[in-house]
């Protein structure tokens, strides 16, 4: 019978439970306990899903893309499965729908939404087969856990040929998603930005990956960048471009909130009033819209879920500290943190920044890519004073000696903020890599409570 | 006063911050008051070594590594004069590999340079992690990271950069790192490889300058405070 079954799903959630209780994260722990206890878990659960599955990809924006998609197809009165905590490895992946399953052990749901981490692809679609990849975008991150951005390649290519049929949505501004969705021959639905944007005035000197062509091996050449490598690019010698963009951002105002308007290829338009800030955001909304799109939904109630967006998780989250305004953001690496100056870069207000370096295993071990970063561009940022703190601060503070920008070393996140807060510049910005985020915001939380 | 660094193929090239190498290099010329001219060339730009003080060649992946080898073969022979008349070559992670014969991936031979004495093999498995060496050539530590899937024999009649202290190194033998030979330093580290290793920077930047001003020199002392710091923090990196 399906004793063991039963048993999986309740131990994992107890598991959960007990982990909740004691004020951690027990995702990927409950996981375990479930696919150990059962081996067919995750095919069994996924395979009861109604109607599709998404599955979400790529090196930034995973997990926003993944939670708007979400709450887009609730806002259609659809129940989704989703692993909105951003526990993106097999295990999470598993506990997202052990969790969802009732006392009778099935799912009632009609979508699941699920971000993977690329380098889990593979040990995730044995168990089940999306409807639906969307893939992000492709950049460096973390090359001693990752290796070279090429392996990633190969890998999610692997992954996409064991799903035959399902159709990719992908950004069609970067060219290294666009050449790895035109080389599976599965059916693409692209999305991106057609014209160069007034607002967001791309680095010069900005890192850029695959300046040469997938195809043939020629050099790139591009009509613009709108950052990174994402643009409008061709290659001279076998021709392969920039696909057509199915859902385009057009009228892109960036201000307090981002504004735009999505065409679609009916030439139809919609507006976008979203209180998601920094330009890299428009790509995650224009992912999930075109994921609920495809699936024919209207998206007429996405407006308020856009609107009163609340950021949370330290992407762009606000805390107030002694009428000090402190905005806490995650960057893991090289393009992410070149879109987190551009959101520092929008604000022409005077302000302090903290930046946190880490280099434990979630991390990376290596922070070489510090240097990959263009920190240069905060000596015109109206800064009054940067720290550089986490365990890697002596780095951080080597490489803002040689862009000739002033910092202190203070390695306590805590002496750091309090430090700064003596300022009365009342307007601070604290940038964080990953295991520096919990920390951070854990402190700030109860600064912000009075609790410090 | 005044030097020109070359910096080789950074498009494809440039896998592991070395563009804080370069700038290590500029700044800790320009704050001494000495002018640093940075030339980026690109496959199929024309190479005039005979303009360079210093070259870089840094890390890229094995796919842009291919790419480059092949425009490698029509500069060998002027790269590997400058190299004979004792010009500076710096040469990181991918580039270091490139100084040498050859590199064996599986059945696959890539030719190298042929600058120094050395041939690369690729082997299971990855080394990577944290490194500190210790080198005849500095008082200080050389510390950085390495990740590397090749190993490197280095030829009987040229040295190695240093002994590991921690970390691997050219082999899985966790005896020596890099290669030394005339002017030309070859290594794994990156991290990148000057900022934190100040002694090591300053030691190119003399060699270059005797080499074009014929004249010894001895740089002025800059605060290196705050390098020694990262230098020594990073040391104990597990």
């Amino acid at each position: 019978m399906k004793l063991r079954k039963y048993l999986a799903i309740a131990l994992s959630k107890l598991a959960n439970h007990i982990c909740i209780k004691m004020g951690r994260q027990g995702v990927t722990w409950a996981g375990k306990i479930a696919i150990t206890i059962y081996p067919d878990i995750l095919k069994e659960l996924a395979g009861e899903i109604r109607n599709k599955i998404y599955v979400t990809c790529g090196t930034n924006g995973k997990t926003t893309t993944n939670n708007m998609l979400c709450a887009f197809l609730e806002s259609e009165g659809q129940s989704v499965v989703c692993n909105s905590t951003g526990s993106n490895m097999l295990n999470g992946v598993i506990s997202a729908f052990v969790l969802a399953a009732d006392k009778s052990g099935h799912i009632d749901a009609d979508y699941a939404c699920i971000e993977v981490d690329e380098a889990s692809t593979l040990r995730v679609f044995p168990h089940f087969t999306p409807d639906y990849i969307i893939l992000t975008n492709l950049f460096r991150d973390q090359l001693d856990r990752y290796g070279e951005i090429d392996i990633t390649m190969d890998l999610l290519k692997q992954a996409i040929d064991e799903a035959p049929d399902c159709t990719l949505i992908v950004n069609a501004d970067d060219v290294l998603s666009a050449s790895l969705a035109n080389q599976t021959g599965h059916r693409i639905i692209t999305y991106g930005i057609a014209e160069p944007c007034d607002e967001n005035p791309a680095s010069a000197s900005e890192i850029r990956e695959g300046r040469f062509c997938q195809i043939c091996g020629a050099k790139l050449q591009y009509d613009f960048y709108h950052f990174s490598q994402l643009g409008s690019y061709h290659c001279p010698s076998c021709g392969f471009m920039r696909p057509a963009i199915d859902f385009n951002a057009e009228d892109i105002s960036l201000g307090q909130g981002l504004h735009f308007t999505i065409r679609d290829t009916t030439d139809s338009y919609f507006p976008i009033v979203s209180n998601y800030r920094g330009f890299y955001n428009i790509y995650n909304i224009l992912a999930a819209y075109a994921g609920v799109k495809s699936e024919d939904f209207t998206c007429e109630k996405i407006e308020p879920i856009l609107a009163n967006f609340k950021p949370e998780n330290g992407r762009m989250e606000q805390f107030s500290v002694n009428s000090t305004n402190i905005l806490l953001n995650l960057a893991k690496n090289p393009a992410g943190f070149n879109q987190n100056i551009s959101a520092v870069m929008e604000d022409a207000k005077p302000k302090n920044l903290i930046v946190v370096i880490n280099d434990n295993a979630q991390d990376g071990h290596d922070i070489s890519w510090l240097w990959d970063v263009d920190f240069e561009r905060f000596s015109k940022a109206n800064i009054n004073r940067i720290i550089v703190s986490g365990l890697r601060a002596y780095d951080m503070e080597l490489r803002f000696k040689y862009s000739d920008i002033p910092c202190e070393a203070i390695l306590s996140v805590e002496e750091a903020i309090n430090e700064m807060l003596k300022d009365n510049i009342n307007n601070m910005y604290i940038l964080v890599n990953y295991t520096a985020l919990y920390g951070t915001r854990k402190l700030l939380k109860a600064m912000e409570e009075g609790n410090i | 006063m005044e030097l020109t660094i070359g910096h080789l193929y950074p498009d494809l090239l440039n896998l592991y911050g070395d563009r804080g190498n370069i700038r290590c290099m500029q700044k800790r010329l320009e704050w001494r008051g000495i002018s640093a001219h940075i030339k980026e060339f690109q496959l199929h730009d024309n190479i005039d070594f005979n303009e360079l003080d210093i070259v870089l060649l840094g890390g890229g992946s094995d796919r842009e590594q291919k790419l480059v080898c092949q425009e490698l073969q029509s500069i060998k022979s002027d790269f590997k004069q400058y190299v004979e008349e004792y010009g500076v070559v710096i040469a990181i992670c991918g580039g270091y590999q490139l100084l040498g014969s050859h590199y064996q991936i599986g059945a696959e031979t890539i030719s190298g340079l042929e600058l120094v004495d050395l041939y690369t093999r690729q082997e299971e498995g990855r080394l990577i992690g944290n490194i500190t060496i210790s080198s005849d050539l500095f008082d200080m530590p050389v510390t950085g990271f390495e990740n590397h899937g090749g190993r490197t024999y280095i030829g009987e009649n040229v040295s190695p950069l240093g002994k590991v202290i921690t970390g691997y190194g050219n082999t899985d033998e966790r005896d020596y790192e890099g290669v030394h030979y005339k002017n030309v330093i070859g290594t794994y580290l990156h991290g990148p490889l000057l900022p934190k290793n100040p002694e090591l920077c300053d030691y190119i930047l003399t060699k270059a300058l005797e080499r074009k001003y014929k004249e010894s020199i001895s740089l002025s002392p800059l605060d290196d405070t705050a390098e020694i710091r990262a230098n020594k923090y990073a040391q104990g990196r597990k």
